[in-house]
């Protein structure tokens, strides 16, 4: 007691508070202080005591000094209401700041990238499905139109066979050498009727397969035309009746003689001699 | 409101205005930068800020440039100058505190003024004034005593 008397009176701590003592000496006297209560208590007062001395003394600095400093030492900073609050808390900030703003900015950045990316990701799904389903589209279209192509090229053929076919027809018609033959249907088939055309001197023979009216057969049988030659019947071929629309005119075997045409239902290819029970039509030639 | 405390001392150690303002400066400036070295155990935060305030005023009162223009000033201040150099000074603004001081006795009040505005260490003191060092570390003591009971 009597020596921590005798160390306040020492005027030590005077010479610590005033910052006139080396740091062997400021520890020493701060590890006291930390000891014994009074020691501390007399720093207070003492510090107390200087402060208020100042306070006392103040010179209010011209406000434009104030403003550089705020401005040389904050320029990040808004003007603090008082110097302490400007000196103390900012420590923190500025330790952290760039770390935290570096952080935040490289997330910033990620996000952006990634919000980008997703974007890219979505335009681009959108996109190759509209590309897909217009490509499916297309094809369908190119399927429907080579179809219609098809169409088109068969009729075209069909019309350029029927052109010529008609053609020859008006030939055959303005040609005096072409006779005409009707057949007439038997008793087998009363309403069968059909025409058979001849050209004596170049011993062609035709049939009318667009007024053709004769039974209809199975696939098992066939029309033969016979040409009937000083009584003998002579082969010119087999047609089939009504299924085969693609001409109108059926060449048919040749012949140079004939007094007569006749149809007969054969078995399928035709047969060597006609089967008599089986006449559809028949018909004399009218020279 | 610590500005103007600090500015007192500044003014007191530095008596050129715009050399003061320059020293305010920088000692907010060091203030803000070694704000972490800061130890609320080690005493108050005015205590830290004012020794701050102080040494780098009396650094600069001991720096070359600052004696080369002391040296370069006009002939007619140098009466003042000289006067200054040899007798504790007043800033005009400080009159108030002349009565303060006129309550300590003569020799509280030399010491005391030297050591807490014109810098001087405790050594400097003994030697100017030509007194034992323990004489001045006394005498400091009680001027400060002194201070305590007129504020208290």
């Amino acid at each position: 007691m009597e020596d921590i008397r005798s160390y306040l009176e020492s005027g030590i701590l005077e010479l610590y508070v005033l910052g006139e003592l080396s740091h062997e000496e400021a520890a020493e006297v701060q590890a006291l202080a930390v000891k014994h209560p009074e020691i501390a208590d007399e720093i207070a007062a003492i510090e107390l005591a200087l402060e208020q001395y100042a306070q006392s003394n103040a010179i209010e600095p011209d406000t434009a000094v104030g403003q550089r400093i705020f401005a040389e030492i904050g320029p990040a900073i808004s003007l603090p209401a008082s110097p302490v609050a400007a000196a103390v808390p900012p420590q923190h900030q500025t330790v952290t700041d760039p770390e935290t703003g570096n952080q935040s900015a490289r997330l910033r950045r990620l996000q952006f990238w990634l919000a980008a990316a997703v974007t890219l990701l979505v335009v681009s799904a959108g996109a190759l499905f509209y590309t897909y389903s217009e490509l499916s589209a297309a094809r369908e279209r190119i399927t429907g139109l080579s179809l219609q192509n098809q169409q088109y090229t068969r009729n075209a053929t069909y019309m350029l066979k029927s052109n010529e076919e008609l053609r020859t027809m008006l030939n055959m018609n303005a040609d005096a050498g072409w006779s005409a033959v009707r057949l007439a249907g038997t008793a087998q088939a009363p309403e069968a009727r059909m025409m058979v055309y001849w050209h004596k001197e170049s011993k062609q023979v035709m049939v009318n397969n667009v007024n053709l009216k004769l039974p209809e057969h199975d696939k098992n049988h066939q029309y033969q035309l016979w040409a009937l030659v000083n009584g003998k019947p002579v082969d010119l071929g087999v047609f089939d009746a009504g299924k085969d629309t693609s001409s109108m005119m059926i060449r048919m075997k040749e012949i140079a003689t004939a007094q007569a045409f006749a149809v007969t239902l054969e078995p399928a290819g035709g047969s060597k001699n006609p089967t008599l029970e089986r006449m559809v039509v028949m018909g004399a030639v009218s020279i | 409101m610590y500005s103007a405390a600090l500015y007192g001392v500044i003014s007191r150690i530095v008596i050129q205005t715009e050399i003061a303002e320059d020293l305010l400066q920088e000692t907010f400036l060091k203030i803000w930068n070694s704000a972490d070295s800061y130890d609320s155990s080690k005493g108050r935060l005015f205590t830290w800020m004012m020794n701050i305030a102080r040494n780098l005023s009396i650094d600069k009162l001991r720096s070359k440039d600052f004696k080369n223009a002391a040296k370069n000033q006009d002939i007619e201040n140098n009466v003042n100058d000289i006067d200054r150099g040899n007798n504790v000074s007043f800033n005009p603004d400080t009159l108030g505190m002349r009565d303060l001081m006129g309550s300590l006795k003569p020799d509280l009040q030399r010491v005391l003024e030297l050591v807490y505005f014109k810098g001087y260490t405790h050594v400097e003191v003994a030697e100017t004034l030509d007194l034992p060092l323990g004489t001045v570390k006394t005498r400091i003591r009680l001027a400060i005593m002194e201070l305590r009971k007129n504020f208290n």
